[in-house]
């Protein structure tokens, strides 16, 4: 090989190197997000449940009898469980899982089943890999302009929740952000797909997730 | 073509596509719009349904225990609680002959009382156990066959992240699934520890011997479990009294199981973005078979199949226990090749409606809550079916020297185990319901 073409394929896996590095960082990013997204939720629900427990328990103390001044002041400082936590949870718990959708793809962890494919040549077996991941890409891109076009559904009917009343398109447009760093990701890893068929080597880490 | 043929149709290229690698949920949603684009003539109906479908899958509230139960699992991994678990146990059964092996089901056991998840499971545990296991001279292949076994107490023991989809697709109650799941998962633990013992009577060779620890150790070894304990009496008592709904169970499940793993200084930094990635990867990777699921379920029930199969299945008045054992057979056949999850949301759409109009001699809710547990149970037997069981591969892959070969062997024993309590629960329904009717 001559010198010239050496750096060319040296440079072009670099650049697909770090292309890789920053798609694996936005996944890990947007996965963290959600997690933490998560975690508040946890939280969210400990203090309401927490809440809950003490008023009902300072309902009792009243009517016991028992340190009835205490049980006052604190039932007045609203003691309780948190207003609308149901609706938070609802709204959260759909962005962490929109966030959690780009570090399934880029590390492969969509449950599969390998029993047959193991038999057939690795050749056979990328190239069904592209098309797959082609489809999904497609199938998230689909996906995320449709949950732009439910978007616009809400602000257009103004639909807000029961409790809390914040408008419903408020929770959409956050999910629709982990919809789209999907959508990307999952194009990234098509693309890539297609590299590592002409390359003929992996270019992408895969590792399949935990299922039940 | 009717919407019947469609429908039937539908179910072939799914198994293709599934058998030629295509990852499950994206198949289920793929055939699902397919199939709805052939039904309707153009693609408005499907694309109209996704304006709300996808957010409305993620956004429920029953669903949200999943991300928490598996946050909670990532803790437990981290926070140190499979060691304490596995040396307590060890500290009492280790001295009886194949003793460690027994303990590491105990430690099992232990561990799927706060995680909801086999293969996480058998994965924590393994990596415990198995250079124990090895220190006491226990054989290769016995020691990754316990193990394998052991890992799908994860998931008969509640909490358990199947038995919340069953739920919701069956429309039960979760905290009345969880109530009848316990008494057979320790049914399962002792089956497997009775297993343990019979398998080193009839090879003497595979287990090594442990010396007796003294009363002071065993004491000792059971304060660090105390934690566990505690948070398992918490979360899934108060689940069962009602105290707090399921949901509201695991999110303080998992903060208390993160408190401990805090304290025990298993949470720096680096770990705690392990455990995100990790719940991301399997959360992401089950709602989005949900999600396809619930795609590809609403389309079927368009096309009337399984409406049309339950009213042909009544029809031909079939026995109701041949039908059953048909199902079952074909779950244990089918969970030899799929993991739980995918077939759980694949098959109870359909075989549910079928099943719940023969006649069993029970009320409708009784047998949902029998029929989940058995379908749970025969569906984690595939977990540990050689050649393909899941969780002999998780195993193997940490015990290099030992041939997968070896493992198949032992392993039978604990499959044998578990078709013995499958045959048991399905003659006898009231171990599975009798404490639901006792606390409701």
């Amino acid at each position: 090989m001559a010198q010239h073409e050496l750096r060319s394929v040296i440079s072009h896996n670099r650049a697909q190197g770090i292309l890789t590095a920053f798609f694996v960082k936005l996944a890990r990013f947007s996965a963290i997000l959600g997690g933490l997204v998560l975690s508040a939720l946890i939280l969210l629900i400990v203090v309401s449940v927490a809440g809950r427990g003490l008023n009902t328990l300072m309902h009792e103390l009243i009517a016991a009898g028992f340190l009835i001044g205490l049980a006052r002041s604190l039932l007045e400082a609203g003691v309780g469980p948190v207003t609308g936590d149901f609706e938070l949870v609802e709204a959260g718990v759909a962005f962490a899982i929109f966030a959690f959708l780009p570090l399934a793809q880029i590390t492969g962890a969509h449950a599969r089943v390998d029993v047959l494919s193991s038999r057939l040549p690795p050749a056979f077996n990328r190239t069904l890999d592209l098309a797959w991941d082609l489809l999904f890409a497609v199938v998230l891109v689909v996906i995320a302009w449709r949950l732009w076009g439910g978007m616009l559904g809400k602000m257009r009917y103004n639909e807000t929740t029961m409790l809390l009343q914040f408008p419903v398109w408020w929770a959409y447009a956050v999910s629709l952000i982990g919809a789209c760093v999907a959508a990307i990701v999952a194009a990234y890893v098509a693309i890539v797909r297609i590299v590592e068929i002409a390359a003929g080597r992996s270019i992408l880490p895969s590792d399949q997730g935990a299922p039940g | 073509m009717s919407n019947f043929d469609i429908g039937l149709a539908s179910f072939a290229v799914l198994m293709v596509a599934i058998f030629l690698r295509m990852p499950i949920g994206l198949a289920m949603f793929s055939v699902g719009f397919g199939g709805l684009y052939l039904i309707n003539g153009d693609a408005t109906f499907a694309l109209a349904r996704l304006k709300s479908e996808t957010y409305s899958t993620f956004s429920s509230y029953s669903l949200s225990i999943i991300p928490m139960f598996l946050l909670m699992g990532q803790f437990a991994t981290h926070g140190g609680m499979s060691q304490a678990l596995f040396k307590a146990a060890q500290s009492w059964l280790g001295h009886l002959r194949g003793g460690v092996a027994m303990a590491a089901i105990g430690a099992c056991a232990g561990f799927g009382a706060i995680c909801g998840s086999s293969l996480a499971t058998a994965a924590t545990m393994g990596q415990v156990a198995l250079p124990e296991m090895k220190r006491y001279g226990y054989s290769g292949g016995f020691s990754s066959a316990t193990l394998a076994a052991g890992g799908t107490l994860g998931i008969l023991i509640p909490p358990s992240v199947i038995l919340v989809i069953y739920a919701i697709l069956a429309e039960q109650n979760i905290a009345k699934l969880f109530l009848a799941a316990l008494i057979p998962g320790i049914l399962a633990a002792v089956g497997y520890m009775i297993t343990v013992s019979i398998y080193v009577r009839l090879h003497p060779e595979a287990a090594g011997v442990r010396p007796r620890a003294s009363t002071r150790q065993r004491l000792g070894a059971l304060v660090p479990v105390l934690p566990v304990l505690v948070v398992f009496l918490v979360v899934v008592g108060g689940i069962y009294l009602g105290l707090f709904t399921p949901t509201e169970g695991a999110a303080v499940g998992a903060a208390a199981t993160g408190l401990i793993a805090f304290f025990n200084g298993g949470l720096r930094g680096k770990i705690w973005l392990d455990s995100f990635y990790a719940t991301a990867k399997s959360t992401a990777m089950i709602f989005f078979i949900v999600l396809g699921a619930a795609f590809y379920n609403g389309f079927l029930a368009l096309t009337q199949v399984p409406q049309e199969l339950a009213a042909w299945v009544v029809a031909r008045a079939f026995n109701p226990w041949m039908v059953l054992a048909l199902i079952l057979a074909l779950y244990l056949v089918f969970g030899c090749l799929m993991d739980s999850l995918s077939m759980i949301l694949l098959t109870i759409p359909i075989f549910f409606p079928i099943v719940s109009v023969l006649d069993f001699g029970m009320g409708p809710e009784d047998f949902a809550i029998w029929f989940g547990i058995i379908v749970l149970i025969v569906v984690e037997v595939g977990l540990i079916t050689p050649p393909v069981g899941l969780n002999l591969f998780v195993i193997n892959s940490m015990d290099r020297e030992t041939p997968i070969a070896r493992t198949y062997g032992a392993v039978m024993y604990f499959v044998g185990s578990d078709v013995l309590r499958v045959a048991l629960l399905v003659l006898f329904p009231g171990i599975s319901l009798v404490l639901v009717r006792l606390l409701y």
